[in-house]
């Protein structure tokens, strides 16, 4: 119990030095990592079945010749393609937020500083100090928050892909 | 003699003078009568002349006693000025012996006062800034009085004096570990006076109604901060006034106010918006134009997208969404070949497509333009900051201040626009992709599908 509330104040801490930015960007974070165990989960556990009832559903046709057989040859690929890809355009935004975000939060730090130095001048550098760590705490959660996400994201990309190509190599049209 | 000469010369004059005057108002003489009056005249004034010399000849003798009084008198003043002067040499000599001994009994107890003055000095502006000052007045002012005395050679403490400064010293020290609570007048939000309960926190807050009050040391009175801290830290203050004994949690300001201070002159959000300018307000105008499509969009797209998922349940094709409509083409041509179908399909799509994918690209277009205002709005700022440092140098930071907070708040207009607006665009666009990828694809699968269960 005590060390819960202990790292919830540590956390409360670092948020207070970091800003108001900083919690947008630990929800986003956040968010963004849930999406992605989402999309794992689906791709190791979901898909398989999908892609095995596609498969049988294909095999179980009675001819895989005719126009009619290649169009819904192309809705079931497509339909895949769609499952796969839920959310992956989401994730991609998110990633390429999180710098955004960071720059925001310099920017303010920035202004928060140059606050300081309107009212007291240049000289009370301790007074500065709280609006730069708002200005490079920001910078650096959201360096983190891309950099872990875009691996994943770029995996998920690849993935989704070459599962699409599977499933059209594996529906073959008889000939 | 010769004065004499010179006043019969006078007496002519004048009796010359009065004549001249008689010749204008009387008849005019003849020259004879005038030279027989002149000479007339002139016996007439040498008697008197006799007369006068006589006079001083018998004054002289007064003169000349005047004189001796007058000597006589000052030598008695010389020699009460010699008397004077020696008693003056004298008393030197008895101050400057008075003065070695006063030294030399005072002996270590001069460096004592040296000390007592200085403290009484510090003291005295520590006390007046101190919170403490608030609840119990009037100490900065014996500390000045006794520092002043202090400062004169020909006055000395009392034993009372140096105990009260101890005393004094004292009282700061165990005030500064004590929560006290007093009554006095605090200038509330609007100017007003009101007689308020008082919670100090050592030498560090104020605060009363769960508000942070400021001490002012030149006026001596308590008013509360116009800008509050965050909520929960005015929740523990709120905390620690209502209660009664026991161990509250409570945010303290070690500095002693001028962290508190600091937060007062930090602008709040409405006048930091204010200062991005007239860029700031066409990005937030640009900004708003884009929520708005935005959420025309969303209702519309998710409007659209209901209806698709019914239409997919559904083997009636219908007129109410873009794939009802695409699936009509094969009721439209039910005998028509493959090849056929395919292109007036891909037709009906054609002209579904704008329906879907409309107003996205501006959404678009004003999430790359925010960041880009805001670059021009930093530009402006920054011009306007050189423009101060022409006009008065970099002397003064405060200045300057203008326009760098113009050149960083239209900054962080720009990003606050862009990037909901990049998320927004993006969420639509997978929305209005999806739409179309079920009509592309799955309209002529559906189809094929139908015909299949059909035939």
């Amino acid at each position: 119990m005590v060390l819960l509330i202990d790292s919830i104040n540590a956390i409360r801490d670092f948020l207070d030095t970091g800003g108001q930015v900083l919690l947008v960007i630990g929800v986003l974070i956040f968010a963004m990592w849930l999406l992605i165990l989402e999309r794992f989960i689906y791709f190791f556990k979901g898909f398989r079945s999908y892609k095995q009832n596609v498969k049988a559903q294909w095999k179980n046709r009675a001819e895989r010749n005719s126009w009619n057989a290649e169009q819904i040859r192309q809705a079931m690929i497509s339909r895949a393609g769609m499952r796969l890809n839920t959310n992956l355009a989401l994730i991609n935004v998110m990633v390429a937020l999180c710098p955004l975000l960071g720059l925001l939060g310099t920017v303010t730090g920035m202004i928060e500083v140059f606050d300081v130095m309107a009212i007291t001048g240049t000289g009370s550098a301790r007074s500065m100090a709280s609006g730069v760590s708002k200005a490079t705490i920001p910078t650096m959660a959201g360096m983190v928050g891309a950099l872990s996400g875009v691996f994943a994201s770029t995996f998920l990309q690849r993935r989704a892909k070459r599962e699409v190509e599977l499933l059209e190599d594996n529906m073959v049209l008889d000939h | 003699m010769k004065l004499f000469t010179q006043m019969t010369k006078v007496a002519l004059f004048a009796a010359s003078l009065s004549f001249v005057g008689t010749s204008v108002a009387a008849e005019p003489m003849d020259l004879d009568s005038l030279l027989k009056t002149l000479e007339e005249g002139k016996s007439a004034q040498s008697v008197q002349n006799k007369q006068r010399e006589q006079e001083f000849a018998a004054r002289q003798n007064e003169q000349v006693q005047m004189l001796k009084n007058t000597q006589a008198k000052r030598n008695q003043m010389l020699v009460e000025s010699e008397r004077l002067e020696t008693q003056f040499e004298e008393n030197e000599i008895k101050l400057a012996n008075l003065t070695d001994t006063l030294s030399k009994r005072m002996g270590s107890l001069k460096e004592l006062f040296g000390v007592l003055q200085q403290v009484a000095g510090d003291s005295s502006n520590k006390f007046a800034t101190s919170v403490v000052s608030a609840e119990i007045a009037g100490r900065s002012t014996f500390m000045d009085e006794l520092a002043q005395k202090m400062g004169s050679t020909s006055k000395l403490a009392s034993i009372e004096d140096i105990e009260k400064v101890w005393f004094e010293l004292q009282r700061e020290m165990t005030e500064q570990g004590k929560v006290s609570r007093f009554n006095t007048d605090v200038i509330v939000q609007g100017g007003e006076k009101a007689q308020q309960e008082v919670v100090r926190v050592g030498a560090f807050n104020l605060i009363s109604n769960g508000k942070y009050l400021e001490f002012n040391p030149v006026t001596n009175t308590l008013s509360e901060l116009n800008r509050q801290p965050v909520a929960r830290f005015t929740a523990t203050a709120d905390e620690l006034q209502n209660t009664k004994n026991g161990v509250v949690q409570f945010a303290l300001d070690p500095t002693g106010g001028s962290i508190l201070g600091l937060l007062v002159q930090a602008p709040d959000t409405q006048e930091r918006v204010h200062q991005g300018g007239t860029v700031g307000y066409v990005i937030l105008g640009v900004g708003v134009i884009a929520l708005l499509i935005s959420f025309e969009r969303f209702f519309s797209l998710m409007v659209m997208g209901g209806k698709i998922r019914r239409q997919l349940k559904d083997d009636v094709a219908r007129d109410d969404n873009p794939l009802g409509r695409v699936m009509k083409v094969k009721d439209q041509f039910p005998d028509v070949a493959h090849d056929t179908l395919e292109l007036k399909l891909s037709e009906a799509i054609l002209r579904e497509m704008p329906k879907v994918t409309r107003n996205l690209t501006l959404i678009k277009i004003i999430s790359v333009v925010a960041p880009l205002l805001g670059l021009l709005g930093t530009v402006t700022g920054m011009i306007n900051t050189f423009q101060a440092i022409t006009l008065f140098g970099t002397g003064d930071p405060k200045l300057m201040a203008g326009g760098i907070s113009q050149a960083l708040v239209t900054t962080v207009l720009g990003l606050v626009v862009a990037i909901p607006t990049v998320f927004l665009y993006t969420l639509l666009n997978t929305r209005a992709k999806n739409i179309l990828l079920t009509i592309q694809e799955q309209s002529a699968g559906i189809i094929a599908q139908r015909s299949e269960k059909g035939a």
